[in-house]
C-alpha cells in the first residue's frame, strides 16, 4: 500500500453568492491549482465531485464530467460524483485516499460544492426536506434540523448540566476564529451577550447557535507520496486514518440523542488506523452545524470525558492555547456550510495547519482531525491527517 | 408563462406516494385512513421495524405482517420552532420526542398546540389529517385526484 498526501487545496468565496453551481466549481478548482502552482490540471488523473443538491437546485446530474470539462481536467482513472449530504466532501477524500493507496490512481482532485439559494427563497427550506428521511421525518417538517438539535441540547443540558452560555461560547469562539478568513461567509465577531440575546430559532438554539445556508465550493488535491515529492516543495501532509459509521437513519431509530455512538465508532476506526489516540490530536475541525454539536463532538471524539464538553469550551480547551484548538478557520458557524464542500474546507485548513502556514496557526501542530455528522445525526465521518507517517 | 405551468411535479412532492401502484407499503396509508397506526413485524424472527419494510432489517425475511402501534404516547422533550419552518407548515412548528412503548420513541410534529402549551410528561394521541391530493394522469387527458393523509400527534 502506498502513502497518500494532500498537496493543494482552495475554495471559492462562500456565502449567498451571485454565481451558479458550475461557476463556483471553477472558482474552487482554480483556487486549488493557484495554491500550489507546481500542480496543473494536466497532472490530475482522477476527479471525485461532491454535491448533495445538484439535481434539486441546479437540475444537473452526471455532474463530474461537467466539472472536468469546466476545469480542463481529463481524468483517466475515476470521474464520478459522491454524496453523503454534510459529509460529502469527506467521503470523497476517503475514496480518493483508497484509490491512491491501492494504486488505482496517482493524483486525484476531490471537489465539492452546493448552489442552495435560488430566486424563490421558500425553495431552500423546502429542498432541505430531502436531507432527512423524506417520507418519515421530512413529512413531520424536519428538513433543516434545528428542532432535532434543540432536542439534543435539551437532553444534554438535563443529563450533564450544560448551559446556554456554554453553547454560546462555541459560536463566540468560532466567529472569532473566522474573522480573518477572507473566503468565509462571515468575518464578524460576536460577543457572548449578542449570542445569548439573539432571536430564538428553536430554544435553546438561537440565531448564532445555528450555521447558515451557504453557496460555495472547495477543492483539494491528493497524490501518492512518491508523486507528491515531485509535485510540491511544501511540507507533506499525510492522510493517516479514516472512519465512517452509521447505525440508523430515521429519528425513531436513533437510540441515544446526546451520546453519538456512530461518532465513537468512526473515531475508534480512524484512531486505530492512524495509530494514535484522541490525546495526540493537536488541531481539529469538527462539525459545528450547531453549537451543541461541537460540545458533544469534543466528548465523543475523546478530547474530554462524557458530559464535560460544556466545561471544556468554557475553560478555553478548544481555543488557541488550549488542549486542542477546534474550528480554527471559523467552522461551519462562521465559514458557512455548502454541504458538498465542508469536509474539503476542513481538510484544507488541516493541510495549512500541519504545513505551518495557516491564517490562525496552532504552533507546532503535527496531527489534525476532521469530523462531519450528516443527516439526522445518522452518519459520522472522521479523518486523521499527519505531518509524519507514524 | 412556463412550459410547466399547471403541471404538478410529483418528484418534488412533499408527501409520499401512497397508492398500491406506487408503493408496496400502501397498507400503512390505508390503515392510517382508518385511524390505525401500523408497521410491519417479521413472522420469522419477530422483529418489529419502524418505518414499515418489505424486507426484515434483522433477518432479511420477506415474511412480514402488519401490526398495530400504540395511538397514545408520553412526551419526553418538546421543541418549538419559531423561525424558518418549511413551506406548508405553520409557525410555531412544534415537535416532541414521544415514547409510544418500550421499543418505539418517535420525534414527531404536534398539531393544534400553542407555544408553551405542551410540556414534558403530557400525553399525546395520534391525529390523521388530509394532505394535498395527488393528481394522477387518467384516460383521454383526465386528471384524477387521489386522496392522501398523513399523521402527527396532538394533546390527548
Amino acid at each position: 500500500m502506498r502513502n497518500v498526501c494532500v498537496v493543494a487545496g482552495g475554495q471559492s468565496v462562500w456565502g449567498m453568492r451571485q454565481a451558479s453551481e458550475r461557476d463556483m466549481f471553477q472558482e474552487a478548482g482554480k483556487a486549488a491549482f493557484a495554491e500550489n502552482p507546481a500542480i496543473t490540471n494536466k497532472d490530475v488523473d482522477g476527479l471525485i465531485v461532491g454535491s448533495a443538491y445538484t439535481e434539486r437546485c441546479s437540475f444537473q446530474t452526471h455532474l463530474a464530467p461537467v466539472v472536468a470539462e469546466s476545469l480542463g481536467i481529463k481524468p483517466v482513472n475515476i470521474c464520478c460524483r459522491v454524496e453523503l449530504l454534510c459529509a460529502t466532501g469527506s467521503s470523497g477524500i476517503i475514496l480518493a485516499d483508497a484509490m491512491i493507496r491501492s494504486g488505482k490512481a496517482d493524483v486525484v482532485m476531490v471537489i465539492g460544492g452546493e448552489k442552495l439559494f435560488t430566486p424563490q427563497r421558500w425553495e431552500v427550506n423546502y429542498s432541505e426536506l430531502a436531507s432527512v428521511d423524506h417520507d418519515w421525518d421530512g413529512t413531520q417538517g424536519l428538513g433543516l434540523p434545528p428542532p432535532v438539535f434543540s432536542a439534543v441540547a435539551q437532553e444534554h443540558m438535563k443529563l450533564y448540566g450544560t448551559t446556554e452560555e456554554q453553547l454560546a461560547m462555541v459560536s463566540v469562539k468560532n466567529r472569532r476564529n473566522g474573522l480573518n478568513n477572507k473566503k468565509g461567509q462571515y468575518q464578524e465577531a460576536i460577543t457572548l451577550e449578542q449570542a445569548m440575546n439573539a432571536r430564538a430559532i428553536v430554544r435553546p438554539m438561537k440565531l448564532f447557535d445555528c450555521c447558515p445556508v451557504t453557496d460555495g465550493a472547495a477543492a483539494i488535491i491528493l497524490a501518492a507520496e512518491e508523486k507528491a515529492k515531485y509535485l510540491t516543495d511544501k511540507p507533506l501532509v499525510y492522510i493517516r486514518g479514516t472512519g465512517q459509521a452509521t447505525l440508523h437513519n430515521m429519528s425513531a431509530n436513533m437510540r441515544n440523542w446526546s451520546t453519538w455512538e456512530s461518532l465513537r465508532i468512526a473515531a475508534k476506526q480512524a484512531y486505530a488506523k492512524a495509530g494514535i489516540t484522541a490525546k495526540d490530536v493537536n488541531v481539529a475541525q469538527t462539525h459545528d452545524c450547531f453549537t451543541i454539536s461541537e460540545i458533544i463532538e469534543t466528548e465523543d471524539l475523546g478530547f474530554c470525558e462524557k458530559g464535560e464538553g460544556g466545561p471544556f469550551v468554557q475553560a478555553g480547551q478548544s481555543d488557541f492555547g488550549g488542549q486542542v484548538p477546534i474550528n480554527t478557520d471559523g467552522g461551519l458557524l462562521s465559514c458557512g456550510h455548502p454541504f458538498g464542500a465542508t469536509g474539503i474546507r476542513q481538510g484544507i485548513e488541516i493541510m495549512h495547519q500541519l504545513r505551518g502556514d495557516a491564517v490562525r496557526q496552532v504552533e507546532g501542530a503535527r496531527i489534525g482531525l476532521t469530523h462531519n455528522l450528516s443527516g439526522f445525526i445518522a452518519a459520522h465521518t472522521v479523518l486523521i491527517y499527519g505531518r509524519d507517517l507514524d | 408563462m412556463s412550459i410547466v405551468e399547471g403541471k404538478y411535479a410529483v418528484t418534488m412532492d412533499m408527501w409520499p406516494l401512497q397508492s398500491k401502484e406506487m408503493t408496496r407499503i400502501y397498507p400503512f396509508y390505508d390503515n392510517l385512513k382508518e385511524g390505525r397506526f401500523t408497521t410491519t413485524r417479521c413472522r420469522d424472527c419477530g422483529t418489529r421495524a419502524f418505518p414499515p419494510r418489505v424486507v426484515c432489517p434483522e433477518c432479511l425475511s420477506e415474511n412480514l405482517e402488519w401490526v398495530d402501534l400504540p395511538l397514545k404516547g408520553q412526551v419526553l422533550i418538546v421543541t418549538e420552532e419559531e423561525v424558518g419552518v418549511p413551506v406548508g407548515f405553520e409557525t410555531p412548528l412544534i415537535h416532541a420526542m414521544i415514547k409510544l412503548d418500550d421499543q418505539l420513541t418517535v420525534f414527531a410534529r404536534v398539531m393544534n398546540c400553542k407555544m408553551g402549551e405542551l410540556k414534558e410528561g403530557d400525553e399525546v394521541k395520534l391525529v390523521v389529517y388530509p394532505v394535498d391530493p395527488l393528481p394522477v394522469d387518467g384516460k383521454k387527458g383526465a386528471i384524477n385526484l387521489q386522496e392522501r393523509v398523513f399523521y402527527a400527534f396532538e394533546k390527548a
